[in-house]
């Protein structure tokens, strides 16, 4: 959970909702991203908390995050070493039965599982949202609805359970993270996960002006995230590659491009592997991190050869 | 004629690349045929012929007038494979079974030798003689 300015508002109803879960997390990570962290071992309400965890044998960290969004603090969940990752929000408070119901929906073909997440008095009847990416700009979210039956989906919103290390958080967004989210789960859905909504799994959203991770309010921050996403999208039937590395790599690449069906190839070296520039990458997706094959062959523990690398990263 | 390209890229720290052979001018001093030597400008100069800055298609038109080549784990050994042309590598820190090729011949002294993580930058690892083979190991394979 990432949290912010909500200390003593909505953080405590989420941490006392997550601990008394039906389905006992494994571990709980509390990322506190605010501008003057505490220890809040030093409040009451905090050390009871904390107590609870341990007489639950519950694991529990509180690490201080680097004040860039959220999207850094998520990824570093994504990237901790679990192979399923709760994302809570510091003014979403789930029943006790959320994650209990959310993992009862995992299997070896699903990316992510979210459920209602209601604020009231907003409820909107979503029940014909479709949750494709295309009707992103013509639906409401279908997680702001109750949802009454489990549906196959392509983003997700605000909160819910993911399989960890699969794909990366966009980290090119700015520090407001504007659809983080919604671009973190589609990439779970371009690699061919199942993304699901399910019913009785209900999280209530307090949104709360004060406070919050996006408790940021530069319009130019929205209209960059906003354009990263749009990029995205309008790239979205293409195979992104992007080849910010070496010319050894380069000639290596060119042997598997041929198998990489509808390609789009940035690149260094134009005249071994064709293709745009790395500059015009950046620009377009924020990010590029998520294509940097040594950092996948690190975290992948990789011991095979450098083309199997560029085949499991692109095919 | 046998072609050695025998520097991997210079490092950032201006170190020595760890990945770079150690006792170039004793292998060449017992190599009894015309030896051409490839890389970029800065590069020490082991032999009369060394031929700097050249344009891929040229190195890999040199490739194919060649016997054979030696090289370290540089960017090389992925064009002589691309061009289809056998090689000696000689591996130091780096782990061939990752960045090498199958059909060349890779000489690494032992896998004791290779860095725990091969993904880092190699300004993190120091440059070290008894990581790679010595000169007789490698005349063995020339001759074939």
């Amino acid at each position: 959970m990432a949290t912010r300015g909500r200390y003593f508002t909505t953080l405590p109803l989420v941490l006392n909702a997550i601990i008394n879960q039906t389905r006992p997390v494994d571990k709980l990570v509390i990322f506190d991203d605010n501008d003057e962290p505490q220890d809040m071992r030093s409040q009451m309400i905090y050390q009871y908390f904390f107590q609870m965890l341990d007489i639950k044998g519950i694991a529990w960290e509180w690490l201080y995050a680097d004040k860039k969004g959220q999207h850094h603090i998520h990824q570093r969940a994504n990237t901790i070493g679990y192979e399923w990752v709760w994302r809570c929000d510091d003014d979403a408070i789930p029943e006790p039965n959320v994650l209990e119901e959310l993992y009862s929906h995992v299997d070896e073909f699903v990316g992510a599982v979210g459920g209602s997440v209601l604020t009231p008095p907003y409820t909107p009847d979503t029940s014909a949202v479709t949750g494709l990416i295309d009707n992103i700009d013509n639906e409401p979210n279908i997680q702001w609805g109750v949802i009454k039956e489990e549906k196959q989906v392509e983003h997700l919103h605000c909160t819910f359970l993911y399989r960890a290390g699969v794909v990366d958080y966009n980290l090119g967004l700015s520090r407001v993270a504007h659809r983080e989210e919604t671009i973190f789960s589609y990439r779970l859905h371009q690699k061919d996960y199942k993304i699901l909504v399910v019913p009785n799994a209900v999280t209530w959203h307090m949104k709360n002006p004060e406070g919050g991770i996006r408790s940021e309010t530069k319009q130019e921050l929205y209209e960059h995230d906003e354009q990263i996403f749009r990029n995205i999208l309008r790239y979205r039937d293409k195979t992104i590659v992007v080849l910010n590395c070496g010319l050894g790599d380069h000639l290596v690449f060119s042997h598997v491009l041929p198998s990489i069906p509808n390609a789009e190839v940035f690149t260094c070296y134009p005249e071994v592997v064709p293709g745009k520039s790395i500059a015009e990458a950046i620009h377009l997706f924020g990010d590029i991190d998520p294509w940097n094959v040594y950092k996948k062959m690190d975290r992948w523990k990789w011991k095979d050869s450098l083309e199997s690398a560029y085949r499991k990263l692109y095919l | 004629m046998i072609i050695i390209a025998p520097y991997a890229q210079k490092l950032r720290t201006g170190k020595l690349n760890p990945k770079n052979y150690s006792y170039w001018e004793e292998l060449i001093g017992n190599i009894n045929e015309p030896i051409i030597q490839v890389g970029i400008e800065g590069e020490e100069q082991l032999v009369p012929d060394f031929r700097k800055n050249l344009p891929i298609a040229e190195l890999r038109k040199l490739l194919k007038e060649c016997r054979i080549w030696i090289g370290v784990d540089s960017f090389f050994q992925h064009l002589a494979w691309d061009e289809g042309k056998k090689g000696i590598v000689l591996w130091g820190p780096s782990d061939p079974l990752i960045f090498g090729h199958p059909e060349n011949i890779n000489l690494l002294k032992d896998r004791s030798y290779l860095v725990d993580n091969q993904f880092i930058w190699w300004e993190a690892t120091e440059h070290r003689n008894d990581r790679f083979v010595k000169p007789k190991e490698i005349l063995k394979y020339l001759k074939e």
